[in-house]
């Protein structure tokens, strides 16, 4: 037993002779293809060398490949073999080769790649539509048979993606409300305009960052989650199996998730609207001396109570929205792994994007009202 | 015990697989208790015992996924565990595992499945891993054209075809198999048992595989060790399977006797 290795012989008319010596083989340990390949390379470009292969030990698949790619795929004269070595080497010659795919460029690519992107993205609408609609199919169901709801689910999704996300919106709101009122209470005192730090930080906090900020939150926190969860479940064909039983997946696995989050949804948003607040009521305290109780009462008379409404409102959509999007992308996951985390990935940056145009064509919508 | 290995003059070669004075425990479980197992080079192993009975997790720590909590695995006379990281990657391209669904990478094509220990060797090119992958599908019984599918649009049987051809890319001296035919129907075990047996003609192997599967068993082991009570209570011929007094071998046994007859 020993590593792969060769000498040359020279005869008399100067003709170079390569014997081979040693295991030929992956199973010797110390055989390295690369290296050997290498120092063969002089005698494969050669034509007039002699292969000797009778002292090798042992002479696997990946040896004789070598070797045989070295030859230029010929078997002749030149190499002396055994009966045994010369089956392998005749097995390879017969495998397909590989196929020269030919690079050329293709200048209707970028034409062709739009127009995919087109067609995908109205496919991706269809089944977005087509899920809707199988959505307020089974709500009119359940309109007939109101025991068929399903509450477990319903009660579950609620404490995941709203109980659970409590600590992390209401921190976050707290955090960007210090944040805000801190910035724009040393701007506003140059102006002696401190008492309008409570319009804009309550127009502004309650009427876009409460519901913008609540919608990021929940899409990279549940959304995500959703997504995996049902894309899972289809890899391993717990789908399917529900569907054998007799139970709707969209009932059972859609409904209570879109349910849930969209009835959720505007508490967590009064939520984060309030710890926002109550971090710049802090901020402006420190800064500019407001008292908290002047703060919430001078509040209500500058922030029309319609702002809270359309708050609400937008909290109820965002939160439709990304669970939808979520459930959508989980029930196009293919079973494989490359799959599972792009959809997981398109999954938060569709509901996050999506989110952000609604919000923009909505305060553009509602500009009139409550400003 | 893996000093008086390590110090083992290199001839006669070690065995393929040895285990010495195993002991497996998970908390106060005890799995396995002074298990013992010798694998000579070249033969049919088969892994018997009852279900929950710690095959999966012997043939995990031999394949070197998991470590016993006392005594020596050895692989080709080393101790896996022990060696440094480099060494111990090389020794591993000497054994191929088939998992028990495939455990095929989802996201790569078939191709790409097979080609992948090759490519890791970092020895050789895309022709001649070109060369080698077509080798291996042809090895297994599979058209070149199967090469371009993914794990996701094949049969259970191909998936462990392509789990075996993949197993054998780098020609390992052992393979070890999960359950090869698990899931297989009775006339697509048999050729895989077939396949399985002349792929260890060609390429010279030695095999160790569990199974449940009488039939499988008869068609392809050697030697049949069986694991029960904690620890490998016999190894021997199918035959001399009938002299061993002990509950689950007689009761297993009469099963083999019962199928031998009929065929």
């Amino acid at each position: 037993m020993a590593a792969a290795s060769f000498e040359i012989d020279q005869d008399t008319k100067g003709r170079r002779r390569v014997r081979l010596l040693g295991q030929w083989s992956l199973r010797a340990l110390d055989n390295d293809f690369a290296e050997l390949k290498q120092a063969l390379q002089p005698f494969f470009s050669d034509p007039f060398t002699q292969w000797d292969l009778l002292a090798t030990e042992q002479l696997d698949t990946a040896g004789a490949t070598v070797l045989l790619n070295g030859w230029e795929g010929k078997l002749d004269a030149r190499m002396q073999v055994t009966d045994e070595q010369r089956a392998l080497f005749t097995t390879l010659q017969g495998l397909r080769a590989p196929q020269r795919t030919g690079s050329r460029i293709d200048w209707a690519l970028p034409l062709v790649a739009t127009g995919e992107l087109v067609l995908k993205f109205a496919q991706h609408l269809t089944d977005f539509v087509q899920l809707i609609g199988l959505l307020l199919l089974e709500m009119l169901y359940l309109l007939r048979r109101p025991s068929a709801f399903p509450w477990r689910e319903f009660m579950a999704n609620i404490y995941k993606s709203g109980v659970t996300a409590l600590p992390v919106t209401g921190l976050l709101g707290f955090m960007i409300g210090i944040a805000m009122s801190y910035l724009m209470s040393s701007q506003l005192r140059t102006f002696g305009a401190d008492i309008f730090i409570v319009n804009i930080l309550g127009l502004s906090m309650i009427r876009e960052l409460g519901p913008i900020l609540m919608a990021i939150l929940v899409a990279g926190r549940s959304g995500s989650a959703m997504t995996a969860q049902i894309g899972v479940m289809r890899v391993t064909e717990e789908i399917d199996a529900l569907t054998t039983m007799g139970v709707s997946r969209i009932l059972r696995i859609v409904l209570p998730k879109v349910l849930g989050l969209t009835f959720v949804a505007p508490f967590l948003v009064l939520w984060t609207s309030f710890w926002g607040l109550a971090g710049g009521a802090l901020s402006a305290n420190t800064e500019l001396g407001l008292s908290f109780r002047f703060f919430f009462d001078y509040l209500p008379m500058v922030v029309e109570p319609v702002n809270l409404t359309l708050s609400l409102f937008k909290g109820v959509l965002f939160g439709f929205v990304v669970t939808l999007v979520a459930c959508h992308f989980g029930l196009r996951i293919m079973p494989n792994t490359e799959s599972l985390s792009a959809s997981t990935t398109s999954s938060v940056v569709t509901a996050i994007t999506s989110v952000i145009l609604l919000d923009a064509a909505f305060a553009i919508l509602t500009r009139g009202i409550g400003v | 015990m893996s000093d008086t290995a390590n110090n083992k003059p290199s001839t006669p070669p070690a065995p393929v697989c040895e285990a010495r004075h195993v002991w497996t425990e998970f908390g106060d479980v005890v799995i396995h208790r002074d298990l013992n197992l010798v694998m000579e080079r070249g033969e049919i192993m088969a892994l018997v015992g009852g279900s929950g009975s710690g095959k999966t997790t012997l043939l995990r720590h031999i394949v070197g996924l998991t470590e016993p909590s006392r005594g020596d695995i050895l692989l080709f006379g080393e101790n896996l565990h022990a060696l440094e990281r480099e060494r111990r990657q090389r020794l591993m391209t000497r054994l191929g595992m088939l998992f028990q669904q495939g455990a095929l990478f989802s996201a790569l094509s078939v191709f790409d499945n097979i080609a992948f220990p090759l490519r890791e060797l970092k020895q050789f090119d895309e022709d001649t891993i070109h060369t080698l992958v077509m080798h291996k599908l042809t090895l297994v019984e599979l058209e070149p054209q199967h090469a371009s599918l993914l794990p996701a649009q094949l049969s259970g049987g191909m998936i462990k075809r392509v789990g075996l051809a993949r197993a054998l890319a780098l020609e390992p001296e052992l393979l070890v198999l999960d359950e090869p035919t698990a899931g297989l129907d009775p006339d697509r075990s048999s050729k895989f048992v077939g396949l399985i047996k002349q792929i260890k003609q060609t390429l010279g192997l030695t095999v160790l595989f569990v199974t449940h599967d009488i039939d499988t068993l008869i068609a392809m082991s050697d030697r049949v060790a069986v694991l029960a009570d904690k620890h490998i209570i016999t190894a021997c011929s199918l035959q001399a399977l009938g002299e061993v007094d002990h509950p689950f071998v007689t009761n297993f046994f009469q099963g083999i006797h019962a199928r031998m007859e009929r065929s």
